[in-house]
């Protein structure tokens, strides 16, 4: 990535840096787009773990441009200190949930998460709903059926985290991904999380 | 110059130096309004402002004349608001950023509303006089500024003002220009429960997660936090923006009033004496309002179930923040004027399992915690360095086909927040996409909160589904919202940024702001004349709307005597004197008073013989008129 010319003081700028080190004032966020790094973002290496030091990284940038300290500063630094900020929530909501982080280390890589599942999965999850359901009107404990529904979903992430680790098949990883949501949406309604308001 | 604050702390110079910037932390409640301001000490300190109290009741009292000094503020003027029911505004919070639609209008209250193009509520005081709920608002902030500034012998320009975590965008953007309004640059919107949070992590040092529970006058908001070295990280919010000790008031007010009649006054004097009621209750177990005998018995009756509806909510937001039934909380901490009422704090100690705490005047705690940020957002040196992470109150989305909704933003993401969704046309050649914005949980465009409605326009023709247009969703970090949206593939693009439909306009804004700047008198009379004669033509054509459909109803007597009076409207419209209009329209109102009823009760007929209640033209009616209707319907 190239270098950029800080709009204040003329001095460069490197591509990922939201200060400009030679003036200090806030730069423009980088273009959103689909190449964006998000472990680069937060300073962190790229891993399916949770990197090392993630919140530290996130809270010392955040307090350099976070909008509190720019509430008196220009109209313009106002509006990169939001976009910066704004970059920012997003990349450290992603790379703190194991899904979403995983999701965005395959896009790196060049490969989507689609959401079209294989049609034994879905006849599965058609299946598993179905019961769920049939426990909830007939006041059946739910709890075993979540506990079930966990495991799978811990055993599925394992064989991503596999995959990805050992230069395996990362459209099967992708396939296996997309399957989180389904069972995130499952656990969700066990808790009454759905639509309860 | 009065005394300065009745403190004495070492480095009095450093005092001076802190508030030299004149950033205060505002706290503009439902029942009461306060102002704090970081001291050499570096603690925040709350002012007396009214009558010796740090309690400024934001109430707002319109007297004669309408010039500079008509309008009371505070203490003096809750005492006129039994006398004066309309002409004094309380609780004006509730009816920040609300349509005159909403049902929040339409509550037991002895107001009258006029009914603005915009839908904006407006109320009408003095006889003639229209406000909004904004303006009402900048006068209480004003009342605010003034006296914090003849306490402490500087000018105040900027202020941190708080706002329930659970208001939504319009809410917000009311609150902001009311600020503006009052000659304040708001230097941010902060959530009432994390101000609150902000003073109990820096005077009690807390650590862990904490729950805050703050019930006030007119909002209920429960958020959930996680403090820990300088950091405030809100996990989860969530509330009822229409629920507080109003309401507790309110239904002790319905029993106050059983059987009685309910004039404007009736109404105030219930609703003041049940408040009073209200509060020796919380330490007596028995007490007298408007001559009846009132037990705390009978008042946790009334109220439970309002007391109740804070339980789903907090549930809600325990679990978002991962922390379902209170599991792996440190405490829970009681925020707002009616968590002193025994039975509420019975209900917290059982639903979060543990017992509140209290430490700090559950009164002060937030706008203390504002001044506190007004320190951080102004110092050089500020005297704590607070790291502070929001959230979005609610989910924000947009309509897409089949009524539905689809969520951009999800309730409970960190601030500032930005979301991207594309959307291609259906049809060929389509000019136009309709952008509809809607803030709330539900799957159904009705059951969400209508934010605002626009057409991207100028889309060059093309197939269908070839032209992509980008909906941009930023929340910046005072939760507001601007959206917009861009036609992609052809480069042309169009940046619209929506302000919320049920708020006020650019234009309304630039109206009040230069009424509040020049005051200018004649302006003031100008507009009065201008309502009032719209108001005319408005009773006019209705009147002879009904004279014409149900003229059977009346004598021949009484149909001339209407007609009389209806001649003198038309003619006092054709005059300059609003205050005259304004009289002759309230005097036909008076003599059509029985005709209304009248044809009321015809309607109520015939949509008992099976005709819809629909076929009853009420649309058609003039405001005033309806308002009859309301009060003969009431009887």
């Amino acid at each position: 990535m190239s270098a950029r010319t800080c709009w204040s003081c003329g001095g460069e700028v490197a591509a990922g840096d939201p200060i400009c080190p030679s003036c200090s004032k806030v730069q423009p966020a980088a273009p959103a787009g689909a190449t964006l790094d998000k472990f680069d973002l937060l300073g962190v290496a790229p891993s399916f773990d949770e990197p090392a030091g993630l919140d530290e990284k996130f809270r010392s940038l955040y307090r350099m441009l976070r909008p509190d300290i720019f509430a008196r500063a220009s109209p313009r630094e106002r509006r990169y200190s939001l976009e910066q900020t704004t970059l920012l929530n997003d990349a450290y909501k992603t790379v703190k949930d194991p899904v979403r982080r995983a999701e965005h280390l395959l896009a790196l890589r060049g490969i989507k998460v689609d959401p079209k599942m294989s049609p034994e999965f879905l006849e599965q999850t058609l299946e598993d709903r179905e019961r769920l359901l049939e426990a909830k009107m007939s006041g059946e404990p739910l709890e075993p059926m979540a506990k079930g529904v966990r495991e799978q979903r811990d055993r599925t992430l394992a064989q991503v985290r596999e995959l990805v680790e050992n230069g395996g098949d990362l459209a099967q990883a992708a396939e296996l991904l997309a399957r989180m949501r389904y069972y995130a949406r499952y656990l969700d309604e066990v808790e009454g999380r759905a639509v309860e308001l | 110059m009065p005394a300065l604050l009745q403190i004495s702390e070492p480095g009095e110079s450093r005092a001076k130096e802190a508030c030299a910037t004149g950033a205060v932390g505002i706290d503009l409640g439902t029942t009461n309004s306060l102002i704090a301001i970081v001291l050499g000490d570096g603690k925040p300190h709350a002012l007396a402002v009214d009558e010796g109290s740090t309690l400024l009741p934001s109430v707002v009292h319109y007297g004669e004349g309408g010039g500079p000094g008509s309008v009371v503020v505070g203490q003096a003027a809750r005492r006129m608001a039994t006398e004066f029911p309309r002409d004094t505004i309380v609780s004006v919070k509730r009816f920040m950023g609300r349509s005159s639609a909403d049902p929040e209008t339409r509550r037991l209250s002895p107001y009258r509303f006029a009914e603005g193009d915009s839908g904006v509520v407006r109320f009408v005081v003095d006889g003639a006089r229209v406000v909004n709920p904004v303006e009402v608002s900048a006068e209480v902030l004003r009342a605010l500024r003034t006296r914090a500034e003849d306490r402490l012998g500087i000018k105040v320009h900027q202020a941190v003002i708080t706002v329930p975590a659970y208001f939504d965008d319009a809410q917000r953007q009311a609150t902001k220009e009311a600020g503006r309004l009052a000659g304040l640059e708001v230097l941010r919107l902060l959530n009432e429960p994390t101000a609150a949070a902000l003073a109990y992590g820096l005077d009690k040092r807390s650590q862990g997660t904490f729950a805050v529970y703050d019930l006030g006058g007119g909002t209920f908001d429960i958020s959930i936090l996680q403090l820990q070295q300088g950091v405030f990280e809100v996990k989860a919010v969530g509330g009822d923006s229409a629920l507080g000790g109003d309401d507790f008031d309110r239904a002790l007010a319905e029993i106050l009033l059983e059987g009685q009649e309910r004039t404007p006054r009736k109404v105030r004097e219930a609703i003041d004496a049940a408040k009073r009621a209200k509060e020796d209750l919380t330490r007596v177990e028995v007490t007298e309002a408007l001559g009846k005998r009132v037990t705390r018995a009978q008042l946790e009756a009334a109220i439970g179930p309002l007391i109740e509806k804070t339980g789903g909510p907090s549930r809600r937001a325990l679990r978002d923040a991962g922390a379902p039934d209170g599991k792996g909380l440190d405490g829970v901490i009681l925020v707002g004027g009616s968590t002193r009422v025994p039975a509420v704090r019975r209900y917290v100690r059982e639903l979060f399992g543990m017992e509140p705490l209290a430490d700090i005047d559950p009164d002060e705690v937030v706008a203390l915690g504002a001044a506190v940020q007004a320190d951080l957002l102004t110092s050089e040196s500020p005297q704590h360095d607070v790291l502070l992470l929001d959230v979005a109150p609610l989910s924000l989305g947009l309509e897409t086909m089949g009524g539905l909704v689809e969520k951009l933003i999800l309730r409970n993401t960190t601030i500032p927040a930005r979301a991207t969704q594309e959307f291609t046309t259906f049809a060929d050649g389509q000019a136009g996409m309709d952008i509809h914005v809607l803030q709330g949980e539900r799957e159904l465009v009705q059951d969400n909160r209508s934010l605002a409605k626009f057409t991207l326009a100028g889309i060059p023709p093309l197939p269908a589904g070839l032209a992509r247009v980008a909906v941009t969703f930023q929340v910046d970090a005072d939760g507001i919202l601007s959206v917009t949206a861009r036609e992609q593939l052809t480069g042309v693009s169009q940046t619209i940024t929506v302000k919320p439909s049920h708020g006020l306009t650019d234009e309304e804004i630039e109206r009040m702001l230069l009424a509040s700047i020049e005051h200018a008198e004649e302006d003031v009379q100008a507009r009065l004349l201008i309502d009032n004669r719209v108001e005319a033509q408005r009773i006019l054509k209705a009147a002879e709307k009904q004279l014409d459909s149900n003229g059977d109803l009346l004598s021949a007597d009484e149909r001339r005597q209407i007609e009389a009076q209806m001649a003198a409207v038309r003619t006092a419209a054709q005059g300059s004197d609003h205050t005259a209009i304004h009289g002759e329209i309230e005097k036909l109102d008076r003599v059509s008073a029985d005709f209304a009823k009248r044809v009321m009760d015809r309607g109520i007929e015939r949509a008992l013989k099976g005709h819809s209640v629909g076929e009853f033209d009420q649309g058609e009616l003039s405001p005033h008129a309806k308002k009859a209707y309301e009060a003969l319907r009431e009887d």
